[in-house]
């Protein structure tokens, strides 16, 4: 049974699955546009345990407790949108093929329009952009997408993460954290870096489950 | 961007027509760093039929992107300033020998090439050492479309490659002269 008919059996998620949801919107929030000064005096409430996230989370607060809001959305003017270009292409079809708007933007737009997703009106970047992809597992993760229309048979949400994620989210992570003008987006990245990895490892340790205990398997 | 301006007198002439079909004229004659007490147009001298009018008083812009301009103009066996006059209205009065050529181009104006007061020299030269910024000539040459050559963009944009102006009048030596 795939996860995403598990998903529609069963309306209310699982606390598991709503905190990834909650992880990958945070992402993507503070990847779409330089947080606010709400957004920062928010974070900077952030507490974390002793796991490598929950360092970074810590070190994610701490940063935003200092930084200055104008800094961050200059900081986040000279990483994504520069002059000419910004130090860092966040796109899929960049990462992967080296250039803009190419196949693995048309793949992903095809599998877009399979779970009826489409860009909201206004919002001109292309889907591949790292922060719509965030959105889009955040909303595979709170159900509100169904990724089982993939074909990518019961893997679900693993799948499209497989298909446009895994390739180079954590890539983009790392070079997120060593970009020249990165300073409150170098805690971003760890976050980011980390909290894909994990998703990366979860995902690898569903799938094996589900290979060993055959079609029946239910999600760890 | 720093400009200055220096105000000159125009002197003009008006030599008899020179066959009966041609009319008088006035033609821009000499430059006067002093601004005489005149009104536009008034009659200074008459030596026969020479008749010598004050044509006013006109603005020299300088503008300190053409202070090279202003320098090959100060190096000529000749220093001037470029008078470009509509019938009798002096219409430009320029320190920049290209602009001034270029408005000789014209059929329709009369443009004359008039040596430069010795005070009016001075303040451009003035004018050149606080604004003038040396720039070396760098020939651009394509780069071969090689196979080494990655087209690709780099993924991390260093701050070398960035469009920033460092170069001229920015702080840095231009970009060949290292």
């Amino acid at each position: 049974m795939s996860t995403a008919s598990t998903a529609q059996a069963e309306p209310a998620r699982s606390e598991y699955e709503m905190l990834r949801a909650q992880q990958w919107s945070l992402i993507a929030s503070l990847l779409v546009a330089p947080p606010d000064r709400e957004t920062l005096a928010a974070l900077a409430g952030l507490t974390g345990d002793d796991t490598a996230l929950g360092q970074s989370y810590r070190v994610l607060a701490e940063t935003a407790a200092t930084a200055d809001v104008d800094d961050v959305a200059r900081e986040y003017f000279e990483l994504f949108m520069g002059v000419g270009r910004g130090e860092l292409l966040p796109y899929a079809s960049f990462y992967l093929t080296g250039f803009l708007n190419e196949r693995p933007l048309a793949d992903l737009r095809r599998d877009l329009a399979m779970m009826g997703v489409e860009r909201a009106d206004g919002r001109f970047e292309p889907e591949d952009h790292i922060a719509s992809m965030a959105e889009v597992m955040s909303g595979l993760a709170a159900g509100h997408f169904d990724a089982g229309v993939l074909g990518c048979g019961a893997a679900g949400q693993a799948g499209f993460f497989a298909r446009h994620l895994e390739p180079w989210a954590t890539q983009f992570f790392d070079d997120l954290a060593v970009a020249p003008s990165a300073r409150f987006y170098r805690a971003v990245a760890e976050v980011g870096r980390i909290f894909t990895d994990i998703e990366i490892r979860a995902f690898a340790l569903e799938a094996k489950a589900h290979r060993t205990s055959g079609s029946s398997a239910q999600k760890i | 961007m720093p400009r200055q301006v220096v105000r000159v007198a125009v002197v003009g002439v008006s030599h008899p027509p020179a066959n009966v079909w041609a009319q008088r004229r006035v033609v821009p004659a000499a430059l006067m760093a002093d601004i005489p007490a005149l009104e536009a147009g008034a009659l200074m001298s008459t030596q026969g039929d020479v008749h010598t009018y004050y044509m006013g008083d006109h603005a020299v812009v300088l503008h300190s992107g053409e202070t090279a301009h202003y320098i090959d103009n100060l190096r000529a066996a000749q220093p001037s300033l470029w008078v470009s006059c509509d019938g009798d209205q002096v219409r430009l009065v320029t320190a920049d020998p290209y602009e001034g050529e270029a408005m000789a181009s014209d059929p329709e104006r009369v443009v004359e090439a008039l040596p430069i007061p010795p005070a009016v020299a001075a303040s451009i030269d003035t004018f050149i050492q606080a604004h003038h910024v040396h720039e070396v000539f760098h020939k651009r040459k394509r780069v071969p479309a090689t196979s080494q050559h990655d087209p690709r963009a780099p993924r991390i944009l260093s701050d070398r490659e960035k469009w920033v102006q460092t170069r001229g009048k920015a702080g840095l030596p231009p970009r060949g002269s290292t």
